[in-house]
């Protein structure tokens, strides 16, 4: 928990049974120190292997900072709705399901882009809202209930390409975006002056030939980190420091004693589908604008990459436990070494044994860390 | 002791609950006067559960009405129950272990500072106030962002009692509190019970150990087989008839017999 | 605590010897091969092979990268990390230009040079910027092997796709159905990538439509089931079968008279000659006037030999 002791606890009179904790130790005992640790480790470790591989000049560095980012968004989204208890396994589909929705209404029905982004959004937060109501209404495990979401969404999202324009991969959303006011949003990048200024200064690599001579190599911030940033930061202060925040921990711990004490656990459930439902929608439509198309295949295995990163992050599978800013620190790890390992020259079918090691590591650190906290023996 | 001069808080007048072909309960009378004790003893599938929980709100009665303060009261939820000023805590569910005890203590409940459209918790307020209420009931909290989980059995479930107090319960009812202690712990809890009591605190004790409710007992109903077997004042029992009730009677007789009269 | 530091210390000491083990030609040209195949698919170890085998043969480091899933967002991504890591050269795939044309001209503007291979056509590796084009444009064989098939008498067909993600496989199927003349219509199936799947998607459409002339299929991850499932049927040599690309199986097929044709699209040459390409370029500053069609070849029955051999390391 992410609350200081304000000061009320110096003004007691000591208990003689209670062992005074070091401040050292009061400071590990969080959700996020594994997720820390493994940062800075990974961090030391590419910096040390990779360091003169181009990881870290802009252009790397931005590679890996997309990487993460897009693997924030669904974290943010994956670690809330962990925290309340709950899973979403159909979040990769969302992905593919929402890039799809925004194509078809696009450019095969000709409507605006930002018709095409709104309607989407209320198509996703609605099946999320769906998925949470089905799930809070049976009493099913959110497991079973989202995986059968993995499929149908997959299934729509490869079905409606191929019936409405015979291919699964639909182009042409960049040109109809050309001049749209919400797709920048998205797809848009800021900071360009930045970049300029930092070119100009010989600071960053330029182009050297083409269209774009003379222009930096990297010529501003995708919004897509915007998003990550913004979300992460959001969802961190609603979780600890709000109202709401105490019902998602609440919801996730226990269930029935928070309902007990008059929490509305359905409400806060189906509202956190609902959020990882946007986060999704959010990850698709930043990656439909950057690339002006949509695939049936966008997304996959996404949901266990989330789920991943959310556990790097700290965060109890049985919910009721977790950070949104370990979660985000997962995600920094899981882009860090996926694209990490490239620049140090690792065969690329060892990232999985690398991501294995480091999921193994996270898990059994955050048991113990929790030992610590709940005093469990 | 006090109380007997009052009318009750919370009168339940011939509770009835069916589910589906099962009779749980089949007529049950009780009531709690405030500042007194009132035990609720039975064995187990006596209908003690049902019983509190349609006190609580949980359940509606099949039959019957439940007067609070004289007027009659349709609980549609636990909420309900709990505006009234009914608290209830469960035996397994009191508390969250993993969430510190500041949240814990104010879960559903949080203190908010409006800040445009979010409602911030005020922590300040609330770790001030859950360490004042803890020390109220004995307990010096390491700090109030400690994990419930750190605690030990009589400290939740004296969170539990010490949150229920400080949210104005008029009734508090304990669901079986000491079944799972240990003899110091059940100890501190027994205290704390009669603390809260002499606050005015109308307080309903279930349990099935006999020699805890007459440690703090004021009156003592006994429930078997969905029906009170009626309702005794302290010192007109004793705890060898407490424990006959309980088990219906004769066969406990007979029982005790074999056991040479330690049960 | 400390084991978990102890065991960090072991794995970065097992990490830096495989670094030991890439980096060793550290002085030579670089260029890497970026590819759209999910890992599960066994075509592309030819690729592999051939590129490996080239990168000895011209002295150069060559590494190939692919996207584990067939994601192709995450494939340009791979392509921008390849950007940034500064190789001398980068060979990929343009399954999807609407997703990889950015990332690509990208590098080919940051001053590395772009051959495309395998997927996409000519026109559009030109208009990217890349220096040329290696491969079987995907329409064209398609519709080269429709043709041959209308020949032999063949009027409707199933064409099970085991990729059916990337728009180059459907036309393949396209392809076909056009040299045939005839819609594609429902012919084409979504067959997964799981032979069990695949080889009871087969039975199942054929006991559907038991007056399907043909079966074509797009690669040894299609093929391999569906022998099995004709097999089962026993319509093995009886049903006309051609496929995309070769494996053991089906070449084995090929001679057991069970498939008619194979398209060879000799993806050896996909990975062999851009790496030979580039580095004569590098060296020399020498480079062929124009793209190079590394297929379609039609291997039937005849002339088997080498290519059973070989087939599925080099073939």
């Amino acid at each position: 928990m992410a609350e200081s002791g304000q000061g009320a606890a110096t003004a007691l009179a000591k208990d003689e049974r209670v062992k005074e904790i070091s401040g050292l130790r009061k400071a590990l005992i969080r959700p996020e120190l594994g997720a820390i640790v493994g940062t800075i480790a990974v961090f030391v470790f590419f910096v040390a292997f990779a360091g003169d591989s181009g990881m870290f000049n802009a252009q790397g560095v931005l590679n890996w900072s997309i990487v993460s980012a897009q693997f924030m968004i669904i974290a943010v989204g994956a670690c809330m709705l962990m925290i309340a208890g709950e899973f979403d396994l159909s979040v990769g589909s969302m992905i593919g399901f929402a890039g799809m929705s925004i194509a078809i209404i696009s450019v095969t029905l000709q409507w605006p882009v930002w018709i095409a982004i709104l309607l989407t959004l209320a198509l996703c937060v609605a099946i999320g809202a769906l998925n949470g109501f089905i799930v809070v209404r049976t009493g099913l495990p959110s497991f079973i209930v989202t995986l059968a979401f993995l499929f149908i969404l997959r299934g729509f999202t490869i079905f409606f390409p191929q019936l409405i324009e015979r291919q699964t991969i639909i182009g042409g959303i960049d040109d109809a975006a050309e001049g749209d006011w919400l797709a920048p949003v998205f797809g848009g990048k800021i900071g360009g002056w930045i970049f300029d200024w930092l070119a100009e200064m010989e600071m960053i690599a330029v182009f050297e030939r083409g269209t774009r001579e003379g222009e930096p190599i990297v010529n501003g911030i995708p919004m897509l980190i915007v998003w990550a940033l913004v979300l992460v930061a959001v969802a961190h202060v609603v979780l600890t420091r709000t109202q709401f925040g105490n019902w998602v921990f609440a919801s996730g711990g226990d269930a029935q004693a928070a309902r007990y004490v008059g929490v509305p656990v359905n409400r806060v459930k189906i509202l956190m589908f609902m959020f990882t439902a946007f986060c999704a929608f959010v990850f698709a439509t930043c990656q439909v604008m950057e690339f002006g198309s949509a695939g049936a295949d966008r997304g996959l295995l996404k949901e266990f990459e989330a789920i991943i990163a959310v556990v790097i992050g700290g965060a109890l599978l049985t919910g009721g436990y977790g950070s949104v800013i370990g979660a985000a620190l997962g995600a920094l790890i899981f882009g860090v070494v996926q694209q990490g390992l490239f620049f140090a020259g690792v065969e690329s079918s060892l990232f999985r044994v690398f991501l294995g090691v480091i999921l193994l590591f996270a898990v059994i650190l955050n048991t113990y860390i929790r030992r610590i906290i709940t005093g469990e023996r | 002791m006090s109380g007997f001069d009052h009318d009750p808080i919370v009168e339940m007048k011939d509770i009835a609950k069916h589910f589906g072909p099962v009779i749980a309960l089949n007529g049950v009378s009780f009531d709690v006067r405030p500042g007194e004790c009132h035990c609720l003893l039975g064995d187990n599938g006596a209908g003690k559960s049902t019983f509190i929980k349609t006190m609580s709100g949980v359940h509606k009665p099949t039959r019957g009405e439940i007067l609070f303060e004289g007027c009659q009261m349709n609980f549609d939820s636990p909420r309900d129950a709990m505006e009234a000023g009914i608290a209830t805590v469960y035996q397994d569910l009191a508390m969250i272990p993993l969430m510190s005890v500041t949240r814990n203590f104010w879960m559903g409940r949080e203190p908010v500072r409006k800040i445009g459209p979010m409602k911030f918790m005020d922590f300040a307020k609330a770790n001030q106030t859950t360490m004042d209420e803890m020390r109220k009931m004995g307990i010096n909290l390491r700090s109030p962002d400690q994990a419930v989980g750190t605690l030990s059995g009589g400290e939740r479930q004296t969170v539990a009692i010490a949150r229920a107090v400080y949210f104005g319960a008029k009734v508090l009812i304990l669901d079986e509190p000491t079944s799972a202690l240990g003899v110091r712990q059940t100890a501190n809890v027994l205290a704390t019970i009669d603390k809260v009591r002499k606050t005015g605190i109308g307080i309903v004790f279930i349990t099935h150990n006999v020699r805890h409710a007459l440690a703090v007992g004021d009156r003592f109903t006994v429930l078997n087989r969905g029906k009170t077997l009626g309702t005794a004042q302290r010192g007109q029992i004793t705890p060898e008839e407490l424990q006959d009730m309980m088990a219906g009677g004769q066969e406990m007789v007979a029982l005790e017999g074999s056991l040479g009269g330690t049960v | 605590m400390n084991g978990f530091f102890k065991t960090m210390a072991v794995t970065a000491v097992a990490a830096a010897a495989l670094l030991g083990g890439t980096a060793a030609q550290a002085d030579g040209e670089r260029y890497v091969l970026v590819s759209h195949a999910p890992d599960s698919d066994s075509w592309w170890n030819t690729i592999k092979n051939a590129l490996a085998l080239a990168g000895e043969q011209m002295d150069v480091e060559v590494e190939y990268r692919n996207p584990p899933t067939g994601d192709l967002a995450d494939m340009a991504r791979i392509i921008e990390q390849a950007a940034a890591s500064g190789p001398d050269g980068i060979i990929t795939t343009l399954a999807d230009p609407d997703v990889l044309s950015g990332p690509i001209r990208a590098a080919v503007d940051a001053g590395i040079d772009v051959i495309i291979m395998n997927s996409g056509t000519p026109e559009q590796a030109r208009e990217i910027g890349a220096l040329m084009y290696v491969g079987q444009p995907e329409y064209d064989a398609g519709f080269a092997a429709g043709q041959r098939a209308a020949g032999d008498g063949v009027g409707s067909f199933l064409c099970v796709n085991h990729y059916i993600n990337s728009p180059s496989s459907t036309q393949r199927c396209q392809g076909f159905a056009d040299g045939l003349g005839v819609e594609l219509g429902n012919q084409m199936i979504d067959s997964g990538q799981d032979p069990a799947e695949i080889q009871n998607r087969v039975m199942a459409y054929l006991n559907a439509n038991p007056d399907t002339d043909a079966v074509l299929t797009l690669g040894p991850t299609s093929a391999d089931p569906t022998i099995l499932a004709l097999d089962q049927m026993g319509l093995a040599g009886d049903i006309y079968f051609g496929t995309f690309d070769l494996g053991g199986d089906i070449v084995d097929a090929i001679r057991d008279g069970v498939i008619e044709w194979g398209i060879d699209q000799q993806p050896f040459l996909q990975a062999y000659l851009p790496v030979v390409v580039l580095t004569n370029y590098h060296r020399y500053g020498v480079l062929p006037g124009n793209n190079i069609n590394s297929g379609p070849g039609f291997v039937t029955a005849d002339a088997l030999d080498l290519v059973s051999q070989l087939a599925g390391e080099y073939r």
